[in-house]
C-alpha cells in the first residue's frame, strides 16, 4: 500500500527562526539620507561611524571625549553579539571578524567571515536583520574567511563577497538591490575589501595576491550597480610602467598589485590613496625582474575617471611580501598636505599627497635586515630568497611590520599610533609553474614562533617616536584614536586596552576571551558612548602569528560603555 | 590505476558507503552524483532523496550546469525526522523533514564552486548527511581578467 508522504512544505530562511518582536526585522530608515555631503563631514557628527576609517581622511579617530582618561577604567562591556558559525565554510580554521563596524543613527551594520552582514541595534546588540551570501567552499581564500566591512549610503549597505561578488542590500531589511561580479574564482581572485562610497559610485578592490592574479580597482554606481571604471594595477606592455616588467612573456599577466584594503581620499585633490599588494610570484623574483610597477605602491588614483594620476612605490621588486596596503592617513603639518603609510617594510613613509614626494621616512621597528630605505628615499635589497634551495631569515617577516590592521592619528595629539609587530621569518626559494587557482609563493616559508615582540608606538609627523607601549606579542589589530585621549588597541592574547594617547600609559584592559584582528570604532546613542569591538582569532594567522595558531577562535562583537550611572 | 568503478567497490567492500559497518557513519561523498534538469526559462530543478538507514542525501553530489535558481524537492523516506539547512543568497533555507515527507526548496546559488548543505540535528551531523551541490560553468565575462588565457591545473 502506499501511504502519502507528509507535507513538509517550503524551507524558510533561517533567520525567521531567530525570534524578534513584530516589526522588530526591519530598521529605521536611517541610511536613506546618507549622501556624499554627509560623509565628507563624517566628523561632524561624531555619533556615526559612517565610513570605513570614520572619515575620508583615515584617521580612525573620533572626537567623541565621554570616555576619557579619567573615566576609562570604569569601562564595562555593555553587550555582546555572538555569531559563531555552524556547518562546513571554506576555511573553516580561519574565519574571524576582522571588520569595522558602521553605525548610523543608532543601527549598527557590521560584515562577517562567508558572507554574513548584520544589521544591530547599536544600543542594545540585537539583531534586526541578516544577509547570508552563499559562499562556494572551494573559493580561493586570500587570505582566510574574512570580510573588513561594509559601507552605507543612499539607503543601501554595500559589501563584498569571498567570490568576488559586490552587492547592494537595502539598509532597512537585508533584501538585495544588486549584485554584480567582478572578480575571477576560476583565476583565483577573491574579495575581503570593505567598500568606500565616493559621489555616486562604491569603490572595491581585488583579493589574490598569493593566486598570481592582475591586480584591480572597480567603480561602481551606488544605484544602479552599473560598472563605472576599472584601475588594473599591473600596466600591459606598452602602457606606463610596463618597462618595470619583463618584456617578455606574461609576469606582467600574473604580477599582483591587489587592492585589498580600502583606500582614503581627498575631495580638493579629487584623489583617491590606494596601498598596492606585493608582486607575484611573492619570493621569486628572477622570474620578474625590473621594479614591478604598481606593485607595493601608494597609488594616487583620479575618483572620476580611474586613471592613476602618481605614484610611489615603497619597495621596489618586492621578494618578501611586503605589500603596501596600508592605510594612507591624511594629514596637514607645515601648510603642506601629506599622507602618511606605515608600510610592511618597517618603514614610516610621509609623501605629499598632492604630488606623491616623499616628505620624509623613517623606520618604526626595530628589527628591519632584509634592506635599508635612505632617507631620500634610495632602497637597497640584503637580505632575500635569492638561490633555489637556500633559506635567508629576514626582518619583518612576510605579515610585516604592521600588517593591514590600521594606524590612527589624533588630530588633537598630532600623533599616529601604530600597531607594530616585530617578527622575522625565513624563506626558501622553491621555483614553480604558474597555473590558475593555485597558490603562487615562489618559494617555502616558516615564520618565526619565538623571539618576537609588539608594540603601539606613538609618532609625529615628522618620524619622531614620541612613546612605545610595549607587548610581549607583535600587536595584530587596529588602532582607535579618541578625543577623550585614548588609544585602543587589541592584543593576540585577547586583552582590550586603553592607553593615555599622549604618554602611552595603560589605563584599563579587559579580557575579551579571543585575539584580536579587526577594527574598533566607537559611537554614542541617546548621548551615550559605546566602543564596538569585533573580537576573534582566525584569517591567515600562519603569517602574522604563528606561536599563536594554537589559540581559542571566537567570534564575538563586545560593545563598551560607562555604567549609566556614576 | 584505479577506475571510478573500482573505488566505489573498495568502498563497498571495506564498508564505508554503509552506516556501522568500517566506521560508525558513512564517509562524506561516497554516495550518488545527480544532476539538475534545466526548464526553457533557464531555472533549474531537481530531486533529492534521504534512503532508509542510509544517512545520506541521494543524490549526494547534485551538479548544477550554471549558477542561478533551482528548485528542490526534497524527499525524506527514512523512518527518521531529518532536516535540511541549504545554500542560498539572502540567508540560508531551512526544512524539517519528519518521517516519509515531501518538502519543497528554492535556492540562489552563483556560479561556479561547490557549496555544502546538511541536516544539522544533534543526530545527524558527522553521519553522512551531508550533502553538496555543485555549480559549474565561468564568471561572466565583464568579471574576467584582462590578459592572456592562463595555465590551469
Amino acid at each position: 500500500m502506499t501511504v502519502d508522504y507528509v507535507d513538509a512544505g517550503e524551507a524558510v530562511d533561517q533567520g525567521i527562526l531567530n525570534y524578534k518582536t513584530p516589526g522588530g526585522d526591519v530598521a529605521p530608515p536611517v541610511v536613506s539620507d546618507v549622501t556624499y555631503e554627509r560623509i565628507l563631514n563624517a566628523r561632524e557628527e561624531p555619533q556615526n561611524w559612517l565610513t570605513y576609517y570614520g572619515a575620508y581622511n583615515g584617521q580612525r579617530y573620533s572626537p567623541l571625549d565621554q570616555i576619557n582618561t579619567e573615566n576609562v577604567k570604569r569601562l564595562r562591556p555593555e553587550w555582546i553579539f555572538q555569531a559563531g558559525t555552524t556547518g562546513l565554510i571554506a576555511g573553516a580554521s580561519t574565519y574571524s571578524f576582522e571588520a569595522a563596524p558602521i553605525v548610523v543613527d543608532g543601527v549598527m551594520f557590521v560584515a562577517g567571515w562567508d558572507g554574513w552582514v548584520w544589521a544591530l541595534d547599536a544600543k542594545t546588540g540585537v539583531e534586526i536583520w541578516r544577509y547570508k551570501h552563499a559562499i562556494p567552499f572551494d573559493v580561493s581564500l586570500c587570505c582566510g574567511n574574512v570580510n573588513r566591512g561594509v559601507a552605507v549610503a543612499q539607503g543601501k549597505v554595500f559589501f563584498v563577497t569571498a567570490n568576488a561578488h559586490v552587492l547592494a542590500l537595502d539598509a532597512t531589511n537585508g533584501k538585495r538591490v544588486w549584485d554584480k561580479t567582478y572578480g575571477d574564482v576560476r583565476a583565483g581572485e577573491s574579495a575581503t575589501v570593505a567598500p568606500l562610497v565616493v559621489k555616486n559610485m562604491v569603490i572595491v578592490g581585488s583579493s589574490g595576491g598569493e593566486f598570481g592574479v592582475r591586480g584591480h580597482l572597480d567603480a561602481f554606481d551606488i544605484e544602479s550597480g552599473e560598472h563605472v571604471w576599472r584601475c588594473y594595477m599591473v600596466p600591459k606592455p606598452g602602457e606606463p610602467g610596463s618597462e618595470t616588467w619583463p618584456s617578455d612573456g606574461e609576469a606582467w599577466a600574473r604580477g599582483g598589485a591587489n587592492c585589498w584594503l580600502t583606500g582614503t581620499f581627498d575631495p580638493e585633490t579629487n584623489l583617491l590613496y590606494v596601498g598596492t599588494g606585493n608582486p607575484a610570484p611573492d619570493f621569486d623574483g628572477e622570474v620578474r625582474e625590473g621594479d614591478n610597477l604598481y606593485t607595493d605602491s601608494i597609488v594616487a588614483v583620479d575618483v572620476d575617471s580611474g586613471q592613476i594620476r602618481w605614484h610611489y612605490q615603497c619597495t621596489p621588486h618586492d621578494v618578501w611580501d611586503y605589500d603596501s596596503i596600508a592605510e594612507c592617513i591624511l594629514f596637514e603639518q607645515d601648510d603642506r598636505k601629506l599622507l602618511g603609510h606605515f608600510d610592511k617594510n618597517g618603514y614610516f613613509f610621509v609623501v605629499d599627497r598632492t604630488n606623491g614626494e616623499l616628505a620624509q621616512i623613517t623606520p618604526f621597528v626595530d628589527r628591519i635586515t632584509w634592506g635599508a630605505i635612505t632617507r631620500d628615499g634610495q632602497v637597497t635589497a640584503k637580505v632575500y630568497p635569492e638561490k633555489e634551495g637556500e633559506p635567508v631569515h629576514f626582518y619583518p617577516g612576510p605579515a610585516g611590520a604592521k600588517e593591514w590592521t590600521h594606524a590612527a592619528y589624533s588630530p588633537k595629539t598630532g600623533l599616529f599610533y601604530v600597531p607594530v609587530q616585530d617578527t622575522g621569518a625565513t624563506a626558501t626559494r622553491r621555483r614553480r609553474e604558474f597555473k590558475e587557482s593555485i597558490p603562487y609563493w615562489g618559494a617555502g616559508v616558516q615564520v618565526d614562533i619565538e623571539d618576537m615582540a609588539g608594540s603601539i608606538s606613538a609618532f609625529d609627523g615628522n618620524g619622531e617616536e614620541k612613546w612605545r607601549y610595549r607587548n610581549e606579542l607583535p600587536m595584530c589589530a587596529s588602532a582607535l584614536a579618541t578625543g577623550g585621549d585614548l588609544v585602543f588597541a587589541g592584543k593576540p592574547s585577547g586583552e582590550f586596552v586603553a592607553l593615555d594617547a599622549r604618554s602611552g600609559e595603560q589605563l584599563w584592559q579587559f579580557q575579551c576571551g579571543s585575539g584580536h584582528h579587526s577594527s574598533p570604532t566607537t559611537y554614542s546613542v541617546d548621548g551615550r558612548q559605546y566602543i564596538a569591538v569585533p573580537v576573534g582569532w582566525g584569517a591567515w594567522a600562519e603569517g602574522f602569528l604563528p606561536g599563536m595558531l594554537g589559540a581559542g577562535h571566537g567570534s564575538a562583537l563586545i560593545v563598551f560603555a560607562l555604567p549609566e550611572s556614576s | 590505476m584505479t577506475t571510478a568503478q573500482e573505488r566505489a567497490d573498495l568502498l563497498s567492500k571495506i564498508g564505508l558507503d554503509v552506516q556501522n559497518k568500517a566506521a560508525i557513519g558513512r564517509v562524506l561523498g561516497t554516495g550518488s552524483i545527480g544532476q539538475a534538469t534545466e526548464r526553457a526559462d533557464g531555472r533549474m530543478e531537481a530531486q533529492i532523496r534521504i534512503p532508509p538507514d542510509e544517512l545520506s542525501f541521494d543524490p549526494s553530489i547534485l551538479v548544477m550546469p550554471h549558477g542561478g535558481d533551482i528548485e528542490l524537492e526534497l524527499i525524506n523516506d527514512d523512518l527518521n525526522t531529518h532536516c535540511a539547512l541549504l545554500p542560498s543568497n539572502g540567508d540560508r533555507k531551512f526544512i524539517w523533514l519528519v518521517n516519509h515527507s515531501r518538502g519543497r526548496a528554492t535556492l540562489n546559488l552563483d556560479g561556479p564552486g561547490c557549496y555544502y548543505y546538511s541536516s544539522p540535528t544533534g543526530n545527524d551531523e558527522g553521519r553522512g548527511l551531508t550533502g553538496a551541490i555543485v555549480v559549474l560553468g565561468e564568471v561572466p565575462p565583464e568579471a574576467r581578467l584582462d590578459r592572456p588565457a592562463q595555465p590551469r591545473p
